[in-house]
């Protein structure tokens, strides 16, 4: 690493060295230091005893790594990142098991978490790093038939936009990602006109107007990350939903811009009437052992020192939070207002609920399970306990759940399939319904081979019937749950050549594999890489989790 | 804050270490005791001071007396949760009211090395479209604040499109009219807020029953509500204003603020305002164990660290004036050098215990 700073700021040492000198009266001079070394080559000692400081926080932070290897060398601090959505990880921390299994945390926002006070009880030392806004990233090829001057869209501009077909766009789940819950904040603002924080009133005001903006959705995910990916993707001959725009961080769009043809290059636009923004506050845990608190203050000085917040905003596009250093080059500095979030849980939560089961898009999904002679015993009852959360079942009703007007279907499978059941949730009242697919759950049974080509060619089709049938459109996907590898039936290269003959529209459904047991890890990747779908590992989280992350996707 | 200019003075120090550490003691300023063993020191601070905790030179500062002091910081009021079981030696919440509510059983009269008026950070338009609408007046480059029209406005649910005067209005600024805070159930600059603003409400006088408790409860609440979610700390909400993400108006610290004119890094276009009434905010150390007396001695009366406060945009109990001066060195004409030239009135704020209900009645818990 070649390290100019100190030299030049050497130079300038060695002028205060000199009015030190002579007249002693700007402040004390500092003294040399001990551990100083004379030759000046060597890089300097970390600050402090080395410590790896268990982090958890959002995934959009892989871009920090060179800059926490620098901080490493010069604080004794490794940061070990997990990765877990905003909301997924604000649960983790209300339900104390944060506690003692993490040091701090790292989210785009810890608003969302400090509207739980037991759960804001447990933060010290909230830091906020870095800066960067929700924003809508518009297509170049579509921005120049819409006439906006980027610097001047408001909310308003762009609902109509969607509301016209002219705009189509890809958005987080908010019920997962920080990124969408921003966006949906904003869009419930501006369409309701609310003065000030959003009450329940407001959130109702803005459904009919939030109803139609969202059926422009054509994309959604559980991560910032993955939405970008999908996007390049699609934008470099991949299959996929085609989007107009994203709604996205700012610096992830400016990010994703680097390996985008010129005809997908994203153009930033932040609503004139205000955005949410997420400052990445590091966040110590109360109940971290004193030295990680120790080490958690040596990371946070290094990260909010002058050169390390300019190589920050150059590197990831965000802005930086310490006065006196220059947002990075592509970052307009023009001001926006800030929408203020919800103060409370009821009307956060009452949003989420809104988007789930009455403003989005509904969802057609379907469960490909495998129910083979190796799932009998813990792993089938895991899967039962699983898909049964998501109905509720336990008397829970998690913002992840199947949704109200989602269609699921169930396919049962071994060397064959034994079974498929279809479900329609109703808009209202959809607790019997959501019973039904429970008590099917239930009725899973395990014996038989694996044939996991073959019914994926069958749920293909199935979904292909279903779409002809109802004539609508919905976020379709396929999640494939197996515990081991496919030993019956259609090869890989079968279902490949099966998979390309299929019409654009039908290849745009992905399927989402769930490595479990014996998966066979490279089939499954194969699997989700040729659908442009994501592979989720159960081997090394609960697949408790795993079947509600990928809610996000669906 | 300059740390790499820092790393570079070590440098050159290092290269001239020798000349520079003869020529220095030989000039003027003494050469300094080889300190004897270090205690370390322990400490909550609220997160303000967390620049000044942090920086070398105090942390020097602090070794030369044979000090290493280490901070975390945390909400002023939840700092009596947090120090339950913890091995801290002090805490220095931001208020008199805060460390009053803190057990200890050191039972010397509390010090306060240093405090800071509280202050409403906006832009210049901001601030042109308030004085234009009689909310804010501006006098020798001093912008102050009507606060009793503020409270008018906010308490009655005005929005910025709602006052009388709308030439000159400045892009963006829509919604109610109100000053955006940190959490008052853990920060105290907003539970001094609270304060404030419940003295207004019942007319000017402070809050000291229930029955008055009550009268201005509701509005309190209102104005809370407006806000929607709140940061945690002070420090949270300026870096948040650096980054450009703003509200309007913010309530914070004038030392936030003076800590980065002195630095010179104050964002062009920040626009500091004081409050006609204004409560202020007593750094006040709560000492938990006997190694803490030489820290609040030390912040009292060490010339060195005296110096620091004021750099670090503190105003010095032992020499108020320090910051006005370096201020006006650096042609800062925005910062009054005496607090009392501005006639801002200073009512005191209601008892530790009446605040809390006040902070539980304007912000309901699992509303």
């Amino acid at each position: 690493m070649v390290r100019h700073l100190p030299r030049r700021a050497a130079l300038g040492a060695l002028a205060v060295l000199l009015t030190a000198v002579t007249g002693c009266s700007s402040g004390s001079a500092p003294e040399p230091a001990p551990t100083a070394s004379a030759s000046g080559s060597a890089a300097p000692a970390p600050s402090g005893a080395p410590y790896t400081l268990r982090v958890l926080g959002g995934s959009e932070l892989q871009d920090m790594q060179p800059i926490l290897d620098d901080a490493q060398k010069a604080t004794g601090v490794t940061v070990k990142l997990s990765y877990t959505g905003t909301l997924d990880g604000a649960n983790t921390v209300s339900a104390g098991r944060a506690d003692g299994t993490y040091d701090a945390l790292w989210f785009p926002s810890n608003r969302y978490l400090r509207l739980d006070q037991a759960a804001a009880g447990k933060l010290l030392s909230e830091t906020p790093v870095m800066d960067s806004p929700v924003a809508f990233g518009v297509r170049s090829s579509v921005l120049s038939g819409l006439g906006w001057d980027p610097a001047k869209v408001s909310w308003s501009q762009i609902g109509d936009a969607v509301g016209q077909g002219k705009l189509t766009f890809g958005m987080t789940d908010p019920a997962q990602s920080n990124s969408g819950l921003s966006a949906l904040i904003g869009l419930a603002s501006a369409f309701s006109g609310a003065q000030a924080a959003l009450t329940d009133a407001d959130v109702a005001k803005a459904s009919p107007a939030l109803r139609t903006f969202f059926a422009g959705q054509k994309l959604t995910s559980g991560s910032s990350g993955w939405l970008a990916q999908s996007y390049q993707r699609t934008a470099t001959g991949g299959t996929g939903a085609q989007v107009g725009a994203l709604v996205n961080y700012e610096s992830v769009l400016l990010e994703l811009n680097r390996t985008l043809p010129g005809d997908a290059q994203l153009t930033v636009i932040r609503p004139t009437d205000g955005v949410v923004s997420a400052d990445y506050p590091l966040t110590l845990l109360a109940s971290a052992p004193s030295q990680a608190k120790d080490a958690f203050s040596r990371l946070t000085a290094y990260l909010l020192r002058q050169d390390t917040q300019r190589k920050i905003t150059d590197t990831t596009e965000r802005r930086p939070v310490v006065a006196g250093v220059q947002p990075g080059a592509g970052l307009s500095t023009d001001r926006r207002p800030e929408l203020p979030f919800p103060g409370s849980r009821p009307v956060a939560d009452g949003l989420l609920a809104a988007y789930q089961n009455q403003l989005r898009r509904p969802s057609r999904t379907l469960y490909v399970l495998d129910t083979s002679g190796s799932m009998a015993g813990d792993r089938l009852a895991n899967l039962k306990k699983a898909l049964g959360l998501l109905t509720g079942a336990d008397g829970s009703h998690s913002v992840d759940g199947f949704r109200d007007r989602e269609q699921v279907t169930l396919i049962s499978f071994a060397d064959a399939v034994k079974w498929e059941k279809v479900h329609q949730v109703p808009a209202d009242n959809p607790q019997n319904e959501l019973a039904a697919i429970d008590s099917d759950v239930r009725s899973l049974s395990a014996g038989g081979g694996t044939a996991i080509y073959d019914t994926l060619e069958t749920a293909y089709r199935e979904l292909a019937g279903q779409q002809a049938q109802a004539g609508d459109d919905r976020f379709t996907s396929i999640v494939l749950m197996t515990d081991g590898e496919s030993n019956e039936g259609a090869t890989a290269g079968d279902f490949s050549a099966f998979y390309k003959a299929l019409p654009a529209g039908r290849q745009a459904i992905p399927v989402f594999p769930i490595l479990f047991g014996e998966g066979a890890k490279d089939q499954l990747q194969g699997i989700a890489d040729l659908t442009g779908g994501r592979l989720f590992d159960a081997l090394t989280s609960s697949l408790d989790g795993v079947f509600e992350e990928i809610r996000g996707y669906q | 804050m300059r740390r790499q200019q820092l790393v570079g003075i070590l440098v050159a120090f290092a290269l001239v270490a020798a000349v520079a550490a003869i020529v220095i003691t030989k000039t003027c300023c003494g050469s300094s005791p080889t300190p004897a063993a270090q205690t370390t020191v322990t400490g909550l601070i609220g997160s303000e001071k967390a620049d000044f905790f942090a920086s070398p030179e105090v942390q020097r500062a602090f070794s030369k007396l044979g000090l290493t002091v280490s901070v975390q910081h945390a909400g002023s009021w939840q700092m009596k949760n947090e120090l339950k079981g913890g091995s801290y030696d002090f805490a220095i919440p931001a208020s008199s009211v805060a460390a009053d509510s803190i057990p200890t059983a050191i039972t010397t009269t509390k010090v306060r090395p240093f405090y800071s008026p509280l202050v409403v950070l906006t832009t210049p338009d901001v601030a042109a479209f308030m004085k234009q609408n009689g909310l804010a007046s501006q006098k020798d480059k001093v912008w102050v604040m009507d606060m009793q029209a503020y409270w008018a406005a906010a308490s009655a649910g005005t929005a910025w499109t709602g006052l009388p005067r709308q030439e000159n209005r400045p892009a963006g600024l829509s919604g109610q009219i109100y000053i955006a805070t940190t959490d008052p159930r853990s920060s105290s600059s907003a539970s001094l807020y609270l304060a404030l603003m419940s003295y207004l409400g019942n007319g000017q006088k402070v809050v000291a029953s229930q029955s008055d408790i009550d009268r201005v409860g509701p509005a309190l609440q209102k104005l809370m509500g407006y806000q929607g979610a709140m940061l945690s700390s002070s420090d949270q909400l300026f870096r948040d204003f650096v980054a450009g993400t703003e509200r309007p108006l913010s309530w914070t610290y004038e030392s936030e603020v003076a800590e980065q004119a002195l630095a010179g890094t104050l964002p062009a276009g920040s626009t500091v305002i004081y409050p006609d009434y204004d409560i202020q905010s007593d750094h006040t150390v709560v000492e938990l164990t006997a190694k803490a007396a030489r820290v609040s001695a030390a912040l009292a009366t060490d010339p060195d660290l005296v110096k620091l406060e004021a750099r670090f945009g503190f105003r010095p109990e032992s020499d108020p004036g320090l910051l006005a001066k370096d201020l006006q060195q650096k042609d800062n004409q925005q910062f009054p050098a005496d607090l009392k030239s501005l006639g801002t009135s200073q009512p005191p704020p209601p008892t530790s215990d009446l605040l809390q209900q006040l902070v539980n009645r304007a912000v309901p818990s699992g509303q």
